[in-house]
């Protein structure tokens, strides 16, 4: 119960503004206002410069975060064919990203466990061990499925964890009920950081029951989910690669990659060597790469070892559910739901995942 | 550059066909770049860009990269045509019209006759030979070209690219997939969730999706990728309530999109 103490609105700002000082600061906002259904725009992740920018969404954003640690397009190394010189490149910069979500700091500890894993990677764990995370509570929307996977709650890979309460109610007449947050910290630079910029209060009673009530709305709450404990999808998924799903949904795939692009856990890139027009000066840089687009597995002389889209849409899954999770000893899918709400055609993950287990089953069954 | 520099350019000619010449002016609007350029070639011929006014390259004269602009509309350009890749030993197709027919495709929809009368009234008939006109075309589908560089107008950086990839002997890299990439990389939200629809899906990206980016929508002027999944975007737009019709209009915008290349040298289109 000590864990968590009580961060009024106005503390709370403080700490945003004191961030917004020393940090280059990243957080979700609403983008595209003037074009959204409910005219309060989309989720996303921005740059933060003052308070306001910051809108603390309850649902999942549309890109994750993953850019802020493992950009779009990062130069690796400089070189000089005329002077004979290379200089590696590591890009960091102290900053905070404010705003995640459960699974989404889960999938920031797998991404720590890739980049680390075998040669470490230098850009992005000098990137990581600069970056500070902010996490804040949620509400599913009809992709989530969390809960399915084990990463609905974190109790790590977070510095700062904000749970949003009414707050106490004040006396007559003092104003409508300060909004405010239950925090958690979970290293010794959040609680740096929080000490550092803003008071927090002890947490009381009625704010731990509010907390704990919003939980038990959240858990009940889940309308997608998937019909099998997560332990069992690895091997669900090694017995379904002849499954009839793969046809179908690759029948109506563009392979636009947007499924790996908005994945919070997707970490493939390519690395190409660019000349700039003087033919002497060039850059190695890393840009995303997808594992759904057709030229992802082409080799010289042509090949394509996954030449189909059914192809490219199994090995993805499989990423997610069964291949990884021998080397890392996880699940590579924690739920956010963001691969299915951005596919045009509906390719649907937790759906797909259902329909192999339902098919495993029955297999089992004869 | 070495002592001999001027003997090893590689000489360099820019051709125009049927189009705005916009694409000559993205080429020119490499500022920073243009003196690297002029550096590393040797640019026997450019009407845009040459206070000069000489003649074409004349039957003689020898280049080794054409860049040629445009689509190909009369038979006068099929001669001229056939005639550079005759001389060159690579012929780059620069921007939209030359690469798919781009826009000036919209002439297709209607006969030639028709179009004509519409342009010229009644001198249509009077100048018969002047106002000669055949439906349009890529000009692949006259010659045979090493490299395209897709989009209307062309990206510099593709165009950069492909410029230094080119000296280096290397084979200068098309995006072969779609707009999505770029759009998703660009953090935008997707059009289709804005009430909006577009063509990213199916076409071929290397456009920063600028597009998008600034409020408009994909239109498909990059041509599709090599194996685009056209069915089922039909099914996409008629799901967000666009009709047949109004689909194939935006399908054909940018020229006829069954017309469409393999994304970069050397490369084959994806096998049916």
């Amino acid at each position: 119960m000590e864990k968590f103490s009580f961060l009024s609105n106005k503390e709370f700002r403080k700490l945003v503004e004191g961030l917004t000082g020393s940090f280059t600061v990243y957080g979700t906002v609403r983008k595209d206002a003037r074009l959204s259904a409910a005219g309060d725009g989309f989720p996303a992740y921005g740059r933060i410069s003052c308070f306001e920018d910051l809108v603390l969404g309850l649902t999942p954003t549309h890109l994750s975060a993953k850019e802020f640690l493992f950009p779009q397009r990062e130069t690796l190394l400089k070189f000089d064919i005329e002077k004979m010189t290379h200089a590696a490149v590591v890009e960091a910069v102290d900053q905070v990203i404010i705003g995640l979500h459960p699974c989404d700091i889960h999938a920031v500890g797998l991404m720590d466990r890739v980049f680390a894993y075998g040669k470490p990677d230098v850009n992005y764990l000098a990137r990581r061990a600069k970056t500070v995370i902010i996490g804040t509570d949620c509400m599913p929307d009809r992709f989530c499925f969390c809960k399915s996977v084990d990463t609905m709650n974190v109790d790590a890979g977070f510095d700062i964890f904000l749970h949003r309460v009414k707050g106490v109610e004040p006396p007559q007449g003092a104003g409508p009920p300060q909004n405010g947050f239950l925090v958690r910290t979970a290293t010794d630079r959040g609680k740096t950081i929080l000490s550092k910029y803003a008071k927090a209060k002890k947490a009381s009673l009625k704010q731990l029951d509010e907390i704990a009530a919003f939980e038990k709305k959240r858990e009940d709450s889940f309308t997608a989910h998937i019909d099998a404990p997560a332990g069992q999808l690895p091997e669900i998924y090694s017995k379904s690669d002849e499954s009839p799903v793969w046809e179908r949904i690759g029948a109506i795939c563009y392979g636009c990659g947007s499924c790996n692009n908005v994945c919070p856990t997707c970490y493939c890139f390519d690395v190409k060597d660019e000349m700039k027009s003087n033919l002497n000066e060039g850059e190695r840089v890393r840009v995303w790469d997808g594992c759904t687009l057709e030229d992802f597995a082409k080799v010289t002389g042509g090949h394509n070892f996954r030449r189909t889209r059914s192809d490219r849409l199994r090995h993805r899954f499989n990423r997610k559910f069964n291949y990884l999770t021998g080397r890392f000893g996880a699940l590579f899918c924690v739920g956010c739901g963001r691969c299915s709400r951005t596919c045009l055609v509906q390719i649907n993950i937790s759906e797909v995942t259902n329909e192999l287990i339902r098919e495993y089953n029955a297999k089992k069954r004869q | 550059m070495p002592e001999n520099a001027e003997k090893i350019r590689p000489k360099a000619a820019f051709f125009s066909f049927t189009c705005c010449e916009g694409c000559q002016l993205a080429v020119l609007s490499c500022e920073d770049e243009l003196p690297d350029i002029l550096r590393a070639l040797n640019i026997v011929y450019f009407r845009e860009a040459m206070t000069e006014k000489r003649v074409e390259p004349s039957q003689r004269e020898d280049y080794d990269i054409a860049f040629v602009e445009g689509s190909v509309t009369t038979q006068k350009e099929i001669t001229k045509l056939k005639h550079i890749r005759k001389k060159a030993k690579t012929v780059i197709a620069l921007g939209a019209c030359s690469s798919t027919g781009g826009l000036n495709c919209l002439k297709n929809r209607f006969p030639m006759d028709f179009v004509k009368k519409t342009v010229y009234g009644k001198y249509a008939e009077k100048y018969k030979k002047t106002f000669e006109t055949l439906p349009v075309r890529p000009i692949d589908s006259i010659i045979k070209v090493d490299c395209y560089l897709h989009g209307c107008p062309i990206s510099k950086t593709e165009f950069l690219s492909a410029f230094t990839a080119l000296l280096m002997g290397k084979t200068p890299i098309t995006q072969n997939y779609p707009v999505c990439v770029d759009c998703k990389m660009a953090g935008n939200i997707c059009v289709f969730e804005k009430g909006m629809t577009c063509l990213g899906p199916v076409t071929r990206a290397g456009c920063d999706a600028v597009c998008v980016t600034y409020g408009c929508i994909c239109w498909g002027c990059r041509g599709l990728v090599d194996d685009p999944n056209v069915s089922a975007h039909k099914e996409t737009l008629k799901r967000y309530g666009l009709t047949a019709e109004s689909m194939l209009r935006s399908f054909d915008l940018y020229g006829n999109c069954s017309l469409r290349k393999s994304g970069s040298l050397g490369v084959r289109p994806a096998k049916k």
